[in-house]
């Protein structure tokens, strides 16, 4: 082998490894952020089941396939299942979490603008997943 | 040389902008909670900015490398053993 000097590939290994330490530390950062829950957030219980979705406010309101939150405030979601896997999406706010028997996923969000957006289930837990759909209502707050 | 100057000053805005923004960043205040939308595909557009990044170098510099040592090149040396038949 001839003494040839390597600098370049030290550089370019250098690069790489800078590279990839900095795309780890900006998605873990990022996702620290995100999942830092704001200490005001109402908390929701999402049961998801073959194949509806519940959903219980803290004041003990109950709702079956639809949801209605208020704009500008904060909410927990505590994801539960009552039997397979499921998965709760609300795709227009990027909330994406696996409902799984026996476990309680969290998620929070805070909507910003009234309007009506879809819930659907991203985890095929049987015959009727593909209808296992849910509206989410987000209502100016009330007076 | 200047794209190299190019490509570096691209990552260093994608760099410092973001680290400016979460060192003064809330994010937990009531009519100030993030948006984890925006954050999200923010991060998403980021990591896609450096993956063609680091895509463009990397399938250049082969090519690159392709082009100019192929037998053809008029730079191209014959190796020891097209020479002399030593290995």
């Amino acid at each position: 082998m001839g003494n040839h000097s390597n600098w370049p590939e030290w550089i370019y290994i250098g690069v790489v490894i800078a590279l990839l330490v900095w795309v780890g530390a900006e998605a873990w950062n990022v996702e620290r952020i995100v999942e830092h829950v704001p200490e005001d957030a109402e908390v929701i219980k999402v049961t998801g089941q073959q194949w509806f979705w519940t959903f219980e406010h803290e004041d003990g309101t109950k709702e079956i396939g639809e949801l209605h939150v208020e704009v500008g405030k904060a909410y927990k979601f505590e994801i539960h299942s009552k039997d397979v896997n499921h998965s709760f999406n609300i795709h227009d706010y990027v909330v994406l979490l696996d409902a799984v028997p026996g476990r309680v996923n969290t998620v929070w969000f805070a909507p910003m603008e009234a309007g009506v957006h879809d819930i659907q289930c991203r985890e095929y837990c049987g015959l009727l997943h593909y209808n296992m759909r849910g509206t989410l209502y987000v209502e100016d707050p009330k007076a | 040389m200047r794209s190299v100057i190019g490509l570096f000053l691209v990552l260093t805005v994608l760099i410092i902008v973001p680290a400016a923004g979460y060192v003064y960043a809330a994010g937990d205040e009531p009519g100030e909670y993030l948006d984890r939308r925006v954050e999200i595909w923010n991060l998403f557009f980021r990591m896609m900015t450096v993956a063609f990044a680091i895509g463009a170098v990397v399938s250049g510099t082969i090519v690159w490398q392709v082009w100019r040592f192929r037998e053809s090149n008029p730079n191209a040396k014959p190796t020891p053993y097209e020479e002399k038949g030593e290995w």
